[in-house]
């Protein structure tokens, strides 16, 4: 590599200097008070649910376990046939847009808007989640495409054309790819379970009613279940039994809906459109300005704010989270029988969606940001934490190392800070998107705007708030990619 | 308008049922209290539709207002009961539907402010000015009486909006919900339909120690059965008269305690429509 | 077949050959020598570049897909000749023509064994006699190669070299060692220093004119 091009520890360090100033900086201006008289009672309540989970009370325990993961199937059959198509095209700039347009909108956010298209049926639950999945998954089948090596390709005659990438890019392609493919599906049972919240029959469905009406003892029994699925995914999750689950998922929910044309017509040509534009022969341009001005005041701007200013917070304590914790994870601290179960809290963190943990939170400690900011924290701060971990269990260390503290000060953390970064990164964008779904919990982000609007039936404003929370994505990830460009970071896609 | 014929008829719902074909008749009703006592409510309520209607009958449950709403207006739901603004909503949103039935309670319906003892606030009579700069919950954003009503009073008593009123507003989601957040502390006051708060007081699953009633709204009118327009095409003529006749007919005991109402009465569009402006008037609603 | 006039190469930037003028004409076997950094890999690319579609090319580092079989790596020689469906199926279940066309070419470059093998799991030479094999399914008329054999023992060098010789009209190759392109190749460039040193048919090259090419 280059000397001059390589980055100073300088340019780390300033970048870490600016998350922490941003950060603290939000902090100011954030609501975390705790609203709640007594979260420990309520606490001790949730942890008795937890050592006495009722498995007996919901018959429909079994069923909508069933269709989260028909939906994560179907969704990621869908999904990964559309992103391999989109990777052919990945390297035409309006594909590469539209991908990145399709994958801005939160799979909550798609749901929404397909309820409102195909009302609470089977068809909305799978383009939920196959729509933003095949744009992330066309961006890294395109990018590890990009990566092969081009000599295989190049010794052959030009004429090849697609056979060429059969034969040469695809195979040398294939393990990484189907590598993430089986990380995005765990994401995609998470987003299942999510999509539960907004009345789709999957596990998060009967969660959000257990929960939410304190009958812990059967969120419990939920909670293993989901725990159970994604836990045991490698032992289940085989590349020869996939057609088959593919079948009967199709079977035991087939991808069907309940609609009338006469209202996907009116909800694209009528209910979108700005209200002041609606039934209106001449355009009048002072009355949608002024619905334009309204909104920014009183709903974007506030919105995009507390987005922006919750997720910097969320990041700064990812960031510390990740660095308290990755020795749970990492050969060079404890020995294995400590470090398996000190994993195991990672995984379980990490394995739990982060719209869930925010919910219980704001059960716990009340309505302001802390929940989300926890929840956030939490989840990707284990993310990034196991990564970590595994990633300093790999140095070879000096026989004479130092032990403990010292160690960790000496002679890890400035060998993995470089990876740290990179992955927080990755993860910036990814809270990016999750702050703004928070607000459907009633935090004051982007989300509880667009909850409102569809509430409200104003499809006009949820439209446009829902592009808003879209450019704020895009935006974070321009930046996060220029951020890791200049400071020649490249993780495993693993963590996106 | 004539909606187009539905492409598939299986519906979803909180368990995937294989058998519901398009003749089953399916309602659903807006979320207001918690699920179980949803589900004893409208179980009751599929049971003897079905067997007065002589048609299969399926009760949808919901997640959210609007998702009762939306079922309403996909078709995936010919009937509903809902609260006074989401029936103006859902009967907008599909033409030629209408209300054709209300509790007897629901003519005159009122909203309760219920306050924390810590607030340290007390019944009156008069709208209680010192409920500003506290912390304050609705219902559900689309509820009537957790949150088009309150609104009203507090935006025409303060001539400012909620937000500007309270230190923090919140939405519980539900009735239930608002009565134990409040009760628990974690909001100083809250809005709550008096029916579902007197139905909890009379189940004891309130603490009177913990959370009163400070104030009640003037009446307006509420909750409703509403049905959509083309049912006559679908299940023969007269059949949307045969529903509102055996609504308005129940007389089960057990069913008017699950509601509770008292017995259930004609209603219209028309008895509606001061919700329709009141909802306009702050806002929730564009006017036309 | 080929002209070069006054031509200059650049490679990563840096000029490796100046004003080269070369002309290879149909049906002769060239062989360029030269110690390493004289230009040959450059020269041998740019040659291949003026009839990149006619050229059966095989490059100094196989460049095979690892994890596809020797046979598949083979196949991919004739990819042009087939449509993508055909390809494609081929891939997934080898057909009956290609696969008794390339059981009869590995037997000739001794891989008969290995046809089916995963390409990283066999050896270096192995490998090589597999790149060998690709650029022979191209079924070209001009072959032009990289030190085709570096990797492979004596003997079997000269058997790949004169298959290589038998099937096609025109060759054009890099050799390190200077006995095998005398023996193999009718002409031999000598290249030093970005420039040819000689020009030659392989009778009148000298000893000594050889011992010059590798003196710093």
């Amino acid at each position: 590599m280059n000397v001059k091009t390589r980055p100073h520890n300088n340019t780390r360090l300033k970048l870490s200097l600016w998350l922490a100033l941003t950060g603290f900086i939000a902090l100011l201006f954030a609501d975390i008070d705790i609203h709640r008289a007594s979260p420990s009672q309520e606490l001790l309540r949730m942890g008795q649910g937890l050592m006495a989970p009722n498995f007996w009370s919901y018959r429909e325990i079994a069923s909508s376990a069933f269709n989260t993961l028909a939906f994560a199937l179907q969704g990621m059959a869908l999904a990964s046939a559309a992103g391999f198509v989109l990777a052919l095209l990945y390297r035409h700039p309006l594909v590469r847009g539209f991908c990145a347009f399709i994958r801005a909108i939160h799979e909550l956010f798609w749901a929404l808007i397909f309820i409102q298209l195909f009302g609470l049926s089977p068809l909305t639950g799978l383009l939920a989640i196959a729509i933003p999945y095949a744009g992330t998954l066309a961006k890294i089948y395109g990018e590890l495409f990009e990566e092969t090596e081009a000599a295989p390709r190049n010794n052959l005659l030009q004429s090849a054309g697609l056979s060429a990438f059969f034969y040469t890019t695809l195979p040398l392609a294939w393990r990484p790819l189907l590598q993430y493919t089986s990380y995005r599906f765990e994401c995609a049972i998470r987003s299942s379970i999510v999509l539960g919240f907004v009345g789709l029959p999957t596990l998060g469905y009967h969660l959000e009613t257990a929960l939410g009406n304190g009958q812990y003892n059967d969120a419990a029994a939920l909670l293993y279940v989901l725990l159970a699925i994604v836990l045991s995914l490698r032992w289940w999750l085989k590349k020869a039994l996939l057609p088959g689950y593919l079948i009967a998922a199709l079977i035991y929910l087939p991808p069907t809906a309940h609609f009338s044309w006469a209202n996907i017509a009116r909800f694209l040509s009528e209910d979108i459109i700005p209200a002041p534009l609606r039934n209106k022969t001449n355009t009048d341009y002072v009355a949608v300005f002024d619905w334009l001005a309204m909104l920014w005041q009183q709903q974007i701007l506030p919105g995009v704010t507390s987005t922006l200013i919750l997720s910097q917070i969320a990041l700064l304590l990812t960031a510390i989270l990740s660095l308290a914790w990755f020795p749970l994870n990492s050969r060079q601290f404890f020995s294995p029988l400590k470090r398996s179960l000190g994993d195991g809290f990672l995984i379980i963190a990490r394995t739990l969606p982060e719209y869930l943990l925010a919910f219980i939170g704001l059960l716990l400690l009340g309505p302001s940001m802390l929940p989300a900011i926890l929840a956030l924290g939490i989840h990707n701060g284990a993310i990034i934490a196991h990564l970590l971990g595994r990633y300093s269990g790999e140095l070879v260390l000096r026989e004479d190392a130092c032990t403990g503290i010292n160690r960790y000060s000496y002679e890890i953390l400035p060998r993995v800070y470089r990876q740290f970064l990179a992955f927080l990164l990755y993860r910036w964008e990814v809270i990016m998107r999750e702050t703004a779904i928070l607000g459907m919990l009633g935090i004051g982000t982007l989300g509880f705007y667009i909850d409102s609007a569809f509430e409200e039936f104003r499809f006009d404003r949820a439209m446009l708030l829902i592009l808003c929370a879209a450019i704020l994505n895009i935006i974070a990830d321009i930046l996060a990619r220029t951020l890791r460009q200049r400071l020649h970071l490249r993780p495993s896609p693993e963590t996106l | 308008m004539r909606l187009l014929t539905v492409l598939t008829a299986l519906l979803v719902s909180s368990s995937i049922s294989l058998s519901a074909l398009a003749e089953t008749f399916s309602f659903t009703a807006i979320p207001d209290q918690d699920e179980s006592r949803l589900q004893e409510r409208f179980g009751k309520v599929a049971a003897y539709l079905e067997k007065e209607l002589g048609v299969k009958v399926k009760y949808v449950p919901v997640k959210s207002y609007a998702a009762a709403v939306t079922a309403f207006r996909n078709n995936q739901v010919q009937l509903a009961w809902f609260g006074g603004l989401s029936g103006v909503q859902a009967r907008e949103l599909v033409s030629g539907s209408e209300a054709i039935a209300q509790g007897y309670e629901d003519q005159f319906f009122v909203t309760y402010l219920i306050a924390n003892k810590r607030s340290g606030l007390s019944k009156s009579n008069d709208f209680p000015a010192d409920i500003a700069n506290k912390t304050f919950t609705f219902g559900a954003k689309g509820s009537t009486s957790g949150r088009l009503m309150p609104e009203f009073y507090i935006r025409e008593h303060f001539k400012k909006s909620p937000e500007q009123v309270f230190t923090r507003v919140g939405f519980s989601d539900d009735h239930s919900r608002t009565i134990a957040l409040v009760q628990s502390g974690a909001y100083e006051l809250g809005a709550v339909n008096y029916k579902v708060w007197e139905d909890e007081l009379a189940a004891g699953i309130i603490d009177p120690s913990q959370v009163s009633v400070i104030w009640q709204t003037p009446s307006y009118p509420d909750y409703q059965w509403s049905i959509r327009g083309d049912v006559d095409a679908r299940w023969g003529a007269g059949f949307k008269a045969k529903v509102k006749q055996t609504l308005l007919n129940i007389s089960d005991a057990e069913i008017l305690a699950a509601f509770p109402r008292q017995s259930f009465v004609e209603a219209t569009n028309d008895d509606y429509q001061p919700i329709k402006d009141t909802a306009i008037a702050i806002g929730l609603m564009d006017a036309e | 077949m080929f002209e070069l006039h006054k031509i200059s190469l650049k490679y990563r930037k840096q000029t490796v050959l100046k004003d080269v003028s070369l002309t290879i004409r149909q049906g002769e076997s060239v062989a360029l020598v030269g110690p390493s950094g004289a230009g040959k890999s450059t020269l041998l690319k740019h040659l291949r570049s003026l009839q990149a579609a006619k050229v059966a090319w095989c490059p100094q580092h196989a460049g095979l897909v690892p994890m596809l079989s020797a046979y598949h790596n083979m196949y991919m020689g004739g990819l042009s000749r087939h449509s993508a469906l055909y390809n494609l199926a081929n891939l997934l279940r080898p057909l009956a023509i290609p696969k008794a066309e390339l059981q009869t070419l590995a037997q000739s470059l001794a891989l008969d064994a290995e046809l089916y093998s995963r390409v990283d799991e066999l050896s270096g030479g192995q490998q090589q006699r597999v790149a060998i094999g690709r650029a022979l399914y191209q079924q070209q008329a001009i072959f032009i190669g990289d030190e085709p054999v570096s990797a492979v023992d004596a003997i079997q060098a000269d058997k790949m070299l004169s298959l290589i010789s038998q099937r096609h009209q025109t060759i054009v190759l890099a050799l390190h060692d200077t006995e095998q392109a005398l023996r193999v190749c009718q002409r031999i460039i000598g290249l030093k220093d970005g420039a040819i040193a000689f020009d030659l048919p392989s009778a009148q090259v000298t000893a000594e004119q050889l011992a010059a090419l590798y003196q710093a």
